[in-house]
């Protein structure tokens, strides 16, 4: 419409080149980002801290976004790499030489077999059964027999101590006790084929046990009166978690040495066994059990520090 | 920023549909064809005169009175006295009230001062009318429907500006305002086609900034 006004725009362009700009306004000051943005604050309920005080499972460790904190994270892969390399260990074949334990076999030719094939690993190979014969004390009150089981670790570690200490409680209750043996690449009801050869009355089958998130070296018990092949699960007793942070080798045993009591007293074992007003302490009952503060296995990385401060 | 609109600032409109003949006579308009009259203050005397002129094209009226006030808008006689009283006569109402549209259109979209420095403190009217009215055409001694270039600026600015428009483009002075002006100005007005006349307004705008940015051109 303005020939004048379209005229002094084209003149303000071509000035503009020799005009200098205005200097640009002051950019408003940015922020900057918060450091550390996850994880948010962590607010721990009461109930999850006390709770994560009385066990080694992962309770009340919060989220980020939708995922674990990396310290969470790294604890967990930690306690993996642990369990992960119980399962792999392997009993030295002339260990239980070493330790004067009458060393046992399975049918299980490899490690690998061991974990693939639990059949194999549930019975005695030819060598075994007449080395057993030929060995082991007959008809006893109680043989128990040290085992890897799926942790060698921990047969390595507490199974001695164990073995020891259950002997001396039986002995001590004047039962006869089993020669003191050692099976590699045993399962439980290896306890079945070693009991009735050799006769015994309780057959106690102390070994590894499968390897959880910050366990790789607790034991296990199984205890079954009158064994013999075809015993099913239902007829034994047991008794888990016995490692240093769990039951120590030593009150496990004393409960244990009860338990072949009282199958010895009822001559029966498993599902039918009467438990009742038996002294196994806090495992015996199902009433109130004091809540017990709980040590981890591992601590990766700065998770320890932070794990003894707040148990400080 | 340079050569920003300064829009006009319309102070005042009025209308006298039946003026009495002695004050008809007195503001130069013919009590025979005259009878309505409308006045307008401004506060930019140029841009009035220009939307004065653009109401002769779009109505049967005539610019009977047109006076700039002495040393312009910023010493005024008060509120609504502005720049210029302009009056505009016609036969009737309706032709008066069709005028004063365009005339207040004109002001509000085409005619203006620009600034000429940063500040704000030099102003220029480099105008170009594509086609006269009646009322300009016959102040500047041109056809009715010629192209003009109407230059303003004050007296420093203006006498090198005009320099400049008269030596870029190929017109011709039709009047030169020397200052000062009733405003202290100094203005031309300049013929020629119409590129010719953009040519000649802008080489006097950009003259006129020019002299902003350098008021002195010799070493002391």
């Amino acid at each position: 419409m303005s020939f004048t006004r379209a005229l002094m725009e084209n003149l303000r362009v071509k000035l503009g080149a020799m005009d200098p700009l205005p200097p640009p306004p002051p950019l408003p000051e940015v922020p900057f980002p918060p450091s550390r943005v996850f994880p948010t604050p962590r607010r721990r309920s009461a109930y999850a801290e006390a709770a994560a005080r009385h066990t080694t499972a992962l309770v009340g460790i919060g989220h980020v976004g939708t995922r674990y904190a990396t310290d969470v994270v790294l604890q967990f892969q930690a306690e993996l790499a642990v369990a992960h390399a119980a399962v792999g260990t392997e009993l030295p074949e002339d260990w239980a030489e070493k330790n004067g334990l009458l060393p046992l076999h399975s049918r299980v030719t490899s490690h690998r077999q061991f974990l693939l094939r639990p059949d194999l690993g549930r019975r005695l190979d030819e060598a075994s059964l007449a080395r057993l014969n030929e060995k082991a004390r007959k008809g006893v009150d109680i043989q128990p027999i040290l085992a890897d089981g799926l942790s060698a670790v921990a047969c390595m570690g507490a199974g001695l101590a164990l073995l020891a200490h259950f002997t001396r409680e039986c002995e001590a209750r004047g039962w006869s006790v089993g020669t003191p043996m050692c099976a590699r690449y045993a399962r439980v009801w290896l306890e079945d084929e070693v009991g009735q050869t050799v006769n015994a009355k309780v057959a106690a089958i102390l070994l590894g046990e499968r390897p959880g998130l910050g366990t790789g070296d607790g034991l296990s018990a199984y205890l079954v009166y009158r064994p013999r092949i075809g015993c099913s699960d239902g007829d034994r007793n047991m008794m888990s978690n016995i490692h240093a942070r769990g039951a120590p080798p030593e009150q496990a045993a004393r409960r244990l040495a009860v338990l072949a009591g009282a199958m010895l007293d009822q001559k029966t074992s498993g599902v039918p066994l009467n438990l009742a007003g038996l002294d196994l302490g806090d495992a015996g009952g199902g009433g109130y059990r004091a809540p017990e503060p709980r040590v981890r296995l591992v601590y990766a990385g700065d998770a320890q520090d932070k794990n003894t401060k707040e148990r400080a | 920023m340079i050569l920003d609109r300064i829009v006009p600032r319309i102070l005042s409109v009025r209308r006298l549909p039946g003026a009495d003949p002695a004050l008809l006579t007195a503001y130069g308009a013919d009590p025979a064809r005259h009878f309505a009259l409308g006045l307008v203050t401004v506060d930019q005397d140029d841009s009035t005169y220009v939307a004065l002129d653009e109401a002769t094209k779009h109505a049967p009226v005539d610019v009977v009175f047109a006076k700039s006030f002495y040393a312009g808008s910023s010493h005024a006689s008060g509120a609504l006295s502005g720049e210029i009283l302009g009056v505009i006569a016609g036969a009737d109402m309706a032709d008066v009230d069709a005028g004063l549209q365009a005339l207040i259109r004109c002001l509000e979209h085409d005619a203006c001062f620009y600034t000429a420095n940063d500040a704000g403190t030099i102003t220029v009217f480099p105008h170009v009318i594509a086609s006269l009215g009646r009322y300009l055409s016959a102040q500047a001694g041109l056809q009715v429907g010629d192209p003009m270039a109407y230059l303003v600026a004050p007296p420093m600015e203006h006498t090198i500006g005009l320099d400049a428009a008269l030596k870029a483009a190929s017109v011709r002075a039709a009047k030169i305002f020397p200052p000062p002006t009733e405003t202290n100005f100094a203005a031309a007005w300049l013929s020629g086609d119409l590129p010719e006349c953009q040519a000649a307004a802008e080489a006097y705008a950009a003259a006129v900034v020019d002299v902003g940015r350098k008021a002195w051109d010799i070493d002391r």
